[in-house]
């Protein structure tokens, strides 16, 4: 997971957003239409970000389709220390 | 027989491209992170650019040495070839990747 998680916010592109949205996520569960307004970016580029999170593990919704809410998995909660140490850095 | 050594020479010349887009998400990524994963990503593709720009000096720049690669005879020049071959492979595998 570790690995994972490392690899998907330093090693990408989109790297740095995908660690603001986590963020945002874990003060406190969001759809992508509120994290693209509290984060200032576009829709799609939060749904794409969502979905590599989710495709990661990373994230999980709530299965609603259009105002699906995102939340940190527990299995990313469980690795907290590690996401810490990658984001710590990041504005 | 030619052939391998050109396509030698390509895979170089593609190889440093690759290299020199995954180096710069991978800078981008070390200023804003600042952690020794980004680091060891950023380090990772500098010593295989290095690793290339030394292949493109032997293969391209130095008239002599160039010459000496250009006559390999076709077995070895084949191995050689395949050796950056791969690697364009996987960079470019990599940067597919890295680019999302």
């Amino acid at each position: 997971m570790e690995a994972v998680l490392w690899y998907v916010f330093t090693g990408t592109r989109g790297g740095e957003n995908r660690a603001r949205i986590l963020r945002a996520l874990d003060e406190r569960p969001r759809n992508a239409n509120q994290l693209a307004d509290d984060l200032d970016l576009d829709y799609k580029t939060v749904r794409h970000h969502l979905e590599v999170l989710g495709d990661n593990g990373i994230v999980e919704n709530s299965g609603d389709d259009y105002g699906a809410v995102y939340f940190p998995t527990d299995r990313v909660r469980d690795h907290w220390d590690a996401v810490e140490e990658i984001v710590e850095h990041v504005e | 027989m030619t052939l391998w050594y050109d396509v030698a020479r390509v895979a170089i010349a593609v190889n440093l491209l690759l290299l020199l887009g995954l180096g710069y998400v991978w800078a981008g990524n070390y200023r804003r992170f600042r952690s020794k994963h980004a680091l060891g990503l950023l380090l990772f593709a500098v010593m295989l650019f290095l690793e290339n720009a030394v292949a493109l000096y032997l293969y391209m720049l130095d008239p002599v040495m160039s010459a000496w690669m250009a006559d390999v005879p076709v077995a070895p020049q084949r191995l050689l070839t395949l050796l950056r071959v791969f690697e364009a492979v996987a960079l470019a595998f990599i940067a597919w990747v890295t680019w999302d």
